[in-house]
Order: structure tokens, then C-alpha cells, then sequence
């Protein structure tokens, strides 16, 4: 039983490694990001080969039942994951809305030059069809 | 009702809209009906209705948002626009309705003679026509003593989206407007900036139409929300965001 967990754990992170990988190569994840789920996938490899690992971590801060371990490093290191998502979107939803102001106000400026320069564009119109004749 | 060097001065009132195609029309003719000399952008925040088309028949300036920003990045726009056309005074008003454009004169008056830097005006510093439900005034009444202890600045009416800033703040909120509970937040920011913010007195009528976006189950949720938001601002150091 022990083994199949540690053979299966051990097929999931080489797997999600080559997705990892596959995605910053196919450029659907910015190698920025990528970094932190790689060292995550390495970390999982790590434990799921050597079940020695784990228990000599588990020892060494005190915790009696081995795979807790797991769970706690697990967590945390989802919640400071999604802590540092939260922070890239909360910069993106800031850069989205100056971008969406910026666009309205050169909407609005280009909606005002073109009432302002519809009779300039009409006489310009004439003299590059006179042009032509020419 | 001007005061002297009104004349002088470019001023500007943001009328901020979100599906307001009904009252929208009647906040226009008011404004211009009260004789002040301003000049009048209508932010149309993504409405699904024919707000911006109601406005523009009207024949002012409107800009058009593409999606819905929220109160905030959509006043700020305003405040954009504002510092680009170099106004030196910002006047927000409300598209539906609620504020009268005939105290335009009065809020501004004290930002010409240098004695404030924004003017807000307040349902609440004198009785004027304007009732409100119970919870509403519990939660205007929690903000009010929340503002007065952080800033020292008793504001009574720290909601009211009615306020007049001079050149300074509108450069600064041009760069820096919270988007998400602005008009409390704003007071606490620019307590913190030391600039100098002043109440008067103003009836308020009833909505026009539409509807208000502010649900009673809503509001302490909103209450939290806000309360949290002050409280880490008035702890901030630095450029504020």
C-alpha cells in the first residue's frame, strides 16, 4: 500500500512537472510564474521518492503522524501562492482601469476633432479629386 | 451667487451615470438652467441604456466607459479629463437627480477664497428637506463618528457624492482615486495629504429614477468593508495609491 501511494505521488509530480514545463514552452505561462509551481513539482518528486524524507522532517519539528507534513507544507504554500496571485491581479485590475480611462478620454478627444475638422476634410476631399483630374 | 474670481477660473462638473437615461436629461437642464458659467463632462459608466445618446442630444460632453468601472474609476475619468483640459476647479455631481445644481455657487465659494481645498455638500449640517430610512442614518452616523476620529474633521454627510475640489486635489485624484468605497476612503486619504476639507449645508432631492445601488442587506457588509479599508489607509505611509 505504502508503495503504490509513494509510486503514485511519484508519476503525479513528474507529470505535473512536464505540464508545467509544456506550458512555459507553449508560452501560456510566463516563466516568471512558472518558477514557483517547478520548484513545487521538484519538492514533491523529492518527498515522493524518498519516504525517509518526510519522517525526518517530521521528527526533527515534532510532529508525531508523518504525512501531516504534507498538509502543512501544503497549505502553506497555497496560501502564500494565492496571496502573491492576489497581488499581480490586484496590479493588473489597476493598470486595466487607467488603460480603460486613457482610451475613453482619446475616444472622446478623436469623437471632438472630427466635428471640428468635418468641413476641413470635405474641402480637402474636393482639392484631392481636383487632383486627380489633373 | 458668484463669488469673486469665479469668472477667472475654469470649472469643471463631472456627472457621473450608470443607467441614468431617465433623469439624466433633467440633471443637464437643471444645471444649465442655474446660470452658473461651468463646463459639464457626463461619465457614462458602460450604462446598458441610452444614457450617453440621452446626453449627447443634450449637447454636451460625454465619455463613453466600455464596461462598467464603478463609481470610482468612473469619476475618476472625470477627474482626468479635468486635469488634461486644465481646470482649476472639479465639481462632482450626481446623474440621478439627488443633487441640486443651484448650490453649485455655494460649494465653490469657499475653494475661490482659498478656505478649502474641497467642499462637500451635506444633507446633514443643518435641517434641510432631505429624510432617510433608520439604517441608513445608523450607517451615515457610524461613518460620520469613524471620519471625526481619524481625521479630526467632524464630517456629518461622509457619503455625499456631491463635493467640489480645487486644482491641487483634482491632480491628485487624477492619479490617486480609490475604486472600489471612494467617497468615504477619499476623506481619510486626504487628511493624511493635509489638504483642508470643509462641509456646507445642501437640500437633496429624491432619485429621478433608477434605482439606488445601495441595498439595505448589503449595507453592513458595505459597513465592514469600508471600515477595514479606512482603517488600513489611515495607517499607510508613503505614496498612497
Amino acid at each position: 500500500m505504502i508503495i503504490n501511494i509513494y509510486l503514485l505521488s511519484i508519476i503525479f509530480s513528474v507529470i505535473f512537472l512536464v505540464i508545467v514545463v509544456e506550458l512555459v514552452r507553449k508560452n501560456k505561462l510566463s516563466e516568471k510564474y512558472s518558477l514557483l509551481w517547478i520548484l513545487f513539482g521538484l519538492a514533491i518528486l523529492l518527498l515522493s521518492v524518498s519516504p525517509v524524507f518526510i519522517e525526518k522532517i517530521s521528527t526533527l519539528i515534532n510532529i508525531k503522524y508523518a504525512p501531516s507534513v504534507l498538509f502543512v507544507f501544503g497549505l502553506l504554500f497555497l496560501i502564500v501562492y494565492s496571496l502573491q496571485i492576489t497581488i499581480v491581479l490586484s496590479k493588473q485590475s489597476k493598470r486595466i482601469i487607467r488603460l480603460t480611462q486613457e482610451i475613453t478620454l482619446i475616444k472622446g478627444k478623436i469623437g471632438e476633432e472630427r466635428v471640428h475638422n468635418s468641413g476641413n476634410n470635405l474641402v480637402s476631399r474636393e482639392e484631392q479629386a481636383d487632383n486627380e483630374v489633373v | 451667487m458668484s463669488a469673486i474670481g469665479v469668472r477667472n477660473s475654469k470649472i469643471l462638473v463631472i456627472v457621473p451615470a450608470f443607467n441614468e437615461e431617465k433623469s439624466i436629461s433633467t440633471v443637464i437642464r437643471s444645471l444649465y438652467e442655474s446660470g452658473h458659467n461651468v463646463d459639464l463632462v457626463v461619465v457614462d459608466d458602460g450604462s446598458y441604456d441610452a444614457t450617453s445618446k440621452v446626453a449627447e442630444r443634450s449637447g454636451v460632453k460625454v465619455l463613453k466607459l466600455p464596461y462598467n468601472l464603478g463609481i470610482g474609476g468612473a469619476v475618476q475619468t472625470g477627474y482626468l479629463y479635468a486635469k488634461e483640459n486644465n481646470y482649476d476647479i472639479a465639481i462632482q455631481l450626481d446623474g440621478d437627480g439627488q443633487h441640486d445644481p443651484a448650490y453649485i455657487g455655494d460649494l465653490i465659494a469657499p475653494l475661490v477664497k482659498g478656505r478649502a481645498d474641497m467642499v462637500i455638500g451635506s444633507r446633514y449640517v443643518k435641517k434641510t428637506g432631505y429624510t432617510s430610512k433608520l439604517s441608513r442614518r445608523i450607517g451615515m452616523l457610524f461613518f460620520s463618528s469613524l471620519i471625526t476620529l481619524l481625521t479630526g474633521n467632524p464630517i456629518k454627510d461622509t457619503t455625499s457624492g456631491f463635493r467640489a475640489v480645487n486644482r491641487n486635489i483634482l491632480e491628485y485624484f487624477a492619479d490617486n482615486y480609490p475604486s472600489d468605497y471612494p467617497e468615504v476612503d477619499v476623506l481619510v486619504r486626504l487628511h493624511k495629504k493635509k489638504f483642508k476639507v470643509m462641509e456646507i449645508p445642501v437640500e437633496m432631492k429624491e432619485r429621478q429614477g433608477g434605482t439606488s445601488s445601495i441595498t439595505p442587506i448589503k449595507s453592513a457588509y458595505y459597513m465592514i468593508k469600508v471600515s477595514i479599508v479606512l482603517l488600513i489607509n489611515s495607517i499607510r505611509s508613503g505614496a498612497l495609491s
